[in-house]
């Protein structure tokens, strides 16, 4: 015996996908890269940064944080500009009168003469910046062992 | 008789079906220009400039790094002078705080050693706990 007499009610599940949450997703996705997104305001230089294994990674404000570059030939870039050894105290004490946090973060070339560094490091003492961070890339144990 | 008119189809909605592309031409955007650029390294506080301090010469341990990336250690005034890798370091740190906790380690690097050198030796510093690092340069 046929049930409604013949008639089958059909099922209404579709066979397609919903797309109609999609936009819902991409605007989610979209405002979280919207938010995290920062624009680097200098070129970003890459040289091959001393490894530690001590490396920890820091909280701080980015505005709190000034870059320093150091190329292997002892050449110092500060915010993209060609810093004379002599100029760097002149350029950051005024930063740092302006905001106490200042925190240098010295983003040096593994093979930089130690004297260019210590250098930097009397320069910042002369203008007043004393929280210093040594850029380091996170050395793993096993690299080290091969060594 | 009723005139069957073509009555004007136009909708008054906006059309959403191409929101979804809208959404995703912006997503790939801030996805290829997102860069989580992370601040990490070797933290110190330089000491205030002309700041002396008056340390026995029985508290510091000397630590000369030499061009080669040879590690002299001198334990206060002991004219013994030991030999040894960066990786030793931490060990040698160990061992000698556990004796003195005073301890302040003095890492003199040579002016023309290469800058790794000298973070290989205050990764060890740090790694073993030691708070107390003077960096200076050799004469």
């Amino acid at each position: 015996m046929i049930a409604g007499g013949g008639f089958e009610r059909k099922s209404k599940a579709s066979s397609e996908i919903p797309s109609s949450s999609l936009a819902d997703m991409a605007f989610l996705l979209l405002i979280f890269f919207m938010v995290s997104t920062t624009f680097p305001q200098e070129q970003p230089r890459r040289y091959p940064w001393p490894e530690a294994e001590a490396t920890r990674r820091l909280d701080e404000q980015r505005k709190n944080i000034l870059h320093v570059y150091v190329t292997e030939g002892g050449e110092i870039f500060i915010n993209d500009r060609l810093i004379p050894p002599a100029q760097v105290s002149n350029l950051i004490a005024p930063l740092y009168s302006e905001n106490r946090q200042l925190l240098i973060s010295l983003r040096a070339d593994r093979n930089t003469p130690y004297a260019t560094i210590y250098n930097i490091q009397e320069e910042l003492q002369e203008a007043g910046a004393l929280r210093l961070t040594f850029y380091t890339e996170l050395e793993e144990r096993i690299t080290r062992e091969r060594r | 008789m009723a005139i069957l008119r073509k009555r004007s189809r136009a909708s008054g909605e906006i059309p959403t079906a191409s929101m979804a592309d809208i959404a995703f031409l912006l997503l790939i955007f801030f996805l290829v220009t997102t860069i989580f650029d992370e601040e990490r390294g070797l933290s110190i506080v330089l000491p205030e400039q002309g700041e002396e301090v008056d340390v026995s010469p029985q508290n510091v341990l000397h630590l000369v790094i030499q061009p080669t990336g040879v590690v002299e250690v001198k334990r206060g005034e002991s004219p013994q002078v030991q030999t040894a890798s960066a990786a030793q370091v931490s060990s040698i740190w160990r061992m000698e705080v556990s004796q003195n906790p005073n301890l302040i380690a003095a890492v003199k690097t040579a002016p023309g050693a290469p800058y790794r050198y000298m973070v290989d030796v205050l990764d060890q510093l740090q790694a073993a706990g030691a708070e107390r690092v003077n960096l200076g340069i050799l004469e």
